[in-house]
């Protein structure tokens, strides 16, 4: 996988951002296209507002995805939820670390969390994780465009492409498994979610080969 | 903490207390998660210190039998 520049990295964070503010509890190839679209300054972005994908329709659209039941609708962070039962999740991660160390505490949280037969003990999910990261296809096509057209880093419109390939390819067998039904259940996504990047830029009624071979284009133009 | 996700969280208490099902079963989901964290982190430092099975289990109301066959397979990864 290739690494992502610091552009990259703020869409992200920005698509991190839109998730949170439609109380979506994980990180999905739709909210990185609203990521590109609120960072706003890059290829990618133009791009996607000349085939009239904007930030403020785009939102909207994901509410009205979310009424279909193709995203899950608003849901209570686990602070807020563990808040409810009067449980202080930020004072627990920090006595923890304070404790045990970070790596010990990282090392418990994989434990818990991991993938294994029986299957005891086993959560999908823990508080003291940051909620899922369901873009690793995208990131993992992001970059394998990259090698292909010779960037050494990830950038916004490389992302971009990679939600689009990711889009148009079907999810590896090794991602249908009960872990992973269990995880996409525990953020309450539906069970056939496979990103709603798709579902969400068929609203606007983009045309993905168009669209990829667009932000193509631009790649070509800037220098590597 | 911000107004509005306080005014939030104050809301979210009021639709547990209202015992809404979908925010209850979601709140105890969300502390099972601590709570497996906790105690994972808890066993791995009590058979660092050289507790016996048997000791963590009794403490934590369990059998030994149970606590080992959780936890002593996945003994490997970290070590202090």
């Amino acid at each position: 996988m290739a690494q992502r520049n610091e552009h990259a990295r703020r869409v992200l964070d920005l698509g991190r951002d839109e998730a949170a503010l439609l109380g979506h509890r994980y990180l999905g190839p739709e909210h990185v296209v609203l990521g590109t679209l609120r960072d706003g300054g890059s290829a990618a972005a133009r791009v996607l507002r000349v085939h009239g994908v904007e930030l403020v329709t785009a939102r909207a659209a994901m509410r009205r995805l979310a009424d279909r039941g193709v995203v899950p609708g608003p849901r209570p962070s686990d602070a807020e939820l563990l808040g409810s039962l009067g449980i202080d999740l930020a004072a627990i991660r920090r006595t923890t670390e304070q404790s045990f160390g970070r790596r010990a505490v990282g090392w418990a949280i994989r434990e818990a969390t991991r993938a294994r037969r029986g299957g005891i003990g086993r959560v999908p999910r823990t508080p003291l994780r940051d909620p899922p990261v369901l873009v690793t296809q995208a990131l993992y096509h992001a970059g394998e465009q990259a090698r292909a057209v010779g960037h050494r880093m990830v950038g916004p419109e490389l992302l971009l492409l990679g939600v689009v390939k990711d889009i148009q390819t079907p999810w590896p067998r090794c991602m249908k498994n009960r872990w992973t039904r269990q995880l996409h259940a525990s953020v309450g996504l539906p069970e056939r979610y496979r990103g709603a990047a798709g579902p969400l830029l068929a609203t606007f009624g983009v045309d993905l080969d168009e669209l990829g071979a667009a932000l193509m284009a631009e790649l070509l133009q800037a220098v590597p | 903490m911000s107004e509005a996700a306080s005014s939030e969280v104050t809301e979210v208490a009021a639709a547990t207390s209202s015992q809404d099902p979908e925010v209850g079963l979601a709140a105890v989901a969300a502390l099972r998660g601590l709570v497996e964290v906790l105690e994972a982190l808890q066993v791995e430092n009590a058979r660092a210190k050289g507790w016996s099975w048997q000791h963590i289990a009794a403490r934590l109301g369990v059998t030994k039998q149970a606590v080992h066959k959780k936890y002593a397979a996945r003994r490997f990864g970290f070590r202090r």
